[in-house]
């Protein structure tokens, strides 16, 4: 009982990190994209590089890097390892999730904004009144497949001492306790559950065109 | 254009790296470690979870020979301890970055690490030990010869491990923490673990998961623990003459009874 409170007590962080980065990177991913598809040369071309290097490096240095480099190369030590772990989470998840919805974007086809000219609507009309939707149904699987790896990646962030649900576990198995290491897949599991059936309702009802 | 913007967005970025490590440097030599510590009234502590050094008891509250240990000596110091459980591979990187200020968690004291820190005088002894499956209690006890042997990475079990001949003949592999070498022998795929001492008599035998679990003390090197600052502390020499004021009141012996370390105990 006692190891299940704990469990329960780890995962609290690893559901912190989860909610906090879907809030925050699905709109910082947006941003991204927009400045990645600017016709203002310099902001796409640094915007790219940012995207590249936060895609081009693992995850677990983005952590080491946002926590330690403050205090190692500033001498001002990050305060609270959450929330070093909270910004490494939303900027990388920010970054794929603006890939996503570049791929969203440029795959309506052109024809669209076209026609919504001819029709007197500005281009951002067209963007916000007749693509926007049409990207959003587009993006629910991918999004979908990345939201169900944020899930079981938040784990990582026991590397900078957020003691997340595997760092609890480890407590018991270091006193020679096995089962709450393995039990700790129930929790991810659970949760990808849900997601999935809540993902697969979205789906369902942004299916209006088959309809 | 896209060019002449790459060669601008590196330059800029190496004349950021450098202004960054030029200022780290210049404030380095001059702060005292002591007065940064006692400014900010708390004391940073660095730890992982290990039965009877540090762990928390039935009511959830944190405890252990080390706990009490590093509370006895911030009240002298006149600053409060807060306690961060740390990824132990990452510890230098924490003292580094000021998120910790010292590693007080049975750290041994060996040369490299008095060579990267600041390390008190030794305090506690502590051996490696091995650990293995009962049954084959017989066959590695005298060689372990073609075993399958793990330790933490960067462990002092590690270090024996790599330079001991008595491990010249056996296959190793370092793994993330004891606790995994434990579970690695346990699920039999490795052979022999080597871990400390003091955390072998926490975690193997009756009434554990490990109980099928055996260990057996080579008699190997003692070891000795020393609580690590950062390279130049001033904190490490007022932390020595605080650990000799409880040595001489009886604190520190005290505090070892309650864990039963007393055997270990060896600070003067």
């Amino acid at each position: 009982m006692e190891q299940w409170l704990s469990l329960f007590e780890g995962f609290k962080y690893n559901l912190i990190l989860f909610f906090v980065t879907i809030l925050c990177a699905v709109p910082l991913g947006l941003l991204i994209t927009f400045c990645s598809m600017s016709k203002f040369k310099p902001l796409s071309f640094v915007s790219k590089v940012f995207v590249w290097i936060i895609r081009g490096t693992p995850l677990m240095l983005q952590l080491f890097v946002i926590y330690y480099a403050p205090g190692i190369l500033f001498n001002t030590p990050m305060r609270s390892r959450l929330i070093a772990a909270i910004i490494a989470f939303i900027v990388n998840y920010a970054s794929y999730f603006s890939e996503i919805y570049r791929g969203g974007i440029e795959g309506i086809p052109k024809g669209q904004y076209e026609a919504g000219q001819v029709l007197g609507l500005t281009k951002t009309q067209v963007f916000t009144k007749v693509v926007l939707f049409q990207v959003i149904k587009r993006i629910v699987p991918p999004m979908g497949n990345e939201i169900m790896t944020l899930v079981k990646d938040t784990s990582l962030a026991r590397i900078i001492g957020v003691g997340e649900i595997m760092m609890s576990a480890e407590r018991f198995s270091k006193e020679g306790l096995i089962w709450p290491l393995f039990s700790t897949g129930l929790f991810f599991l659970a949760m990808c559950g849900i997601l999935t059936i809540l993902f697969g309702k979205l789906e369902k009802k942004l299916d209006y065109y088959k309809s | 254009m896209k060019k002449f913007l790459a060669i601008a967005a590196a330059a800029a970025m190496l004349i950021a790296a450098a202004g960054c490590s030029q200022t780290a440097n210049e404030t380095e030599g001059t702060a005292s470690d002591l007065a940064y510590v006692k400014d900010n009234g708390m004391l940073k502590i660095g730890y992982t979870v290990i039965n009877p050094l540090n762990y928390t008891d039935d009511n959830g509250e944190l405890t252990g020979f080390e706990t009490d240990f590093a509370a006895a000596v911030c009240e002298k110091l006149g600053v409060e301890p807060e306690f961060h459980e740390i990824d132990w591979n990452s510890k230098e990187m924490e003292l580094e970055a000021k998120t910790i200020d010292c590693i007080w968690n049975g750290l041994t004291i060996d040369e490299d690490r008095k060579a990267a820190m600041s390390i008190t005088t030794p305090y506690l002894e502590n051996r490696q030990v091995l650990i293995m499956r009962a049954e084959d209690e017989a066959k590695y006890t005298d060689s372990v010869d073609g075993a399958n042997v793990v330790a933490e990475a960067s462990s002092a079990g590690d270090e024996l491990a790599v330079s001991d001949e008595f491990f010249a003949n056996a296959n190793y592999t370092d793994v993330q923490s004891q606790a995994t070498a434990l579970m690695e022998v346990a699920a039999g795929t490795a052979d022999v673990a080597v871990i400390d001492y003091v955390m072998a008599t926490g975690s193997v035998g009756e009434g554990t998961d490990f109980d099928k679990l055996t260990f057996v003390d080579k008699d190997f090197e003692s070891e000795q623990y020393g609580i690590a600052f950062r390279k130049g502390s001033d904190i490490t020499d007022e932390v020595n003459s605080i650990i000799t004021e409880l040595v001489n009141d009886g604190t520190l012996k005290e505090i070892a009874d309650k864990y039963e370390l007393t055997p270990l105990l060896i600070a003067e």
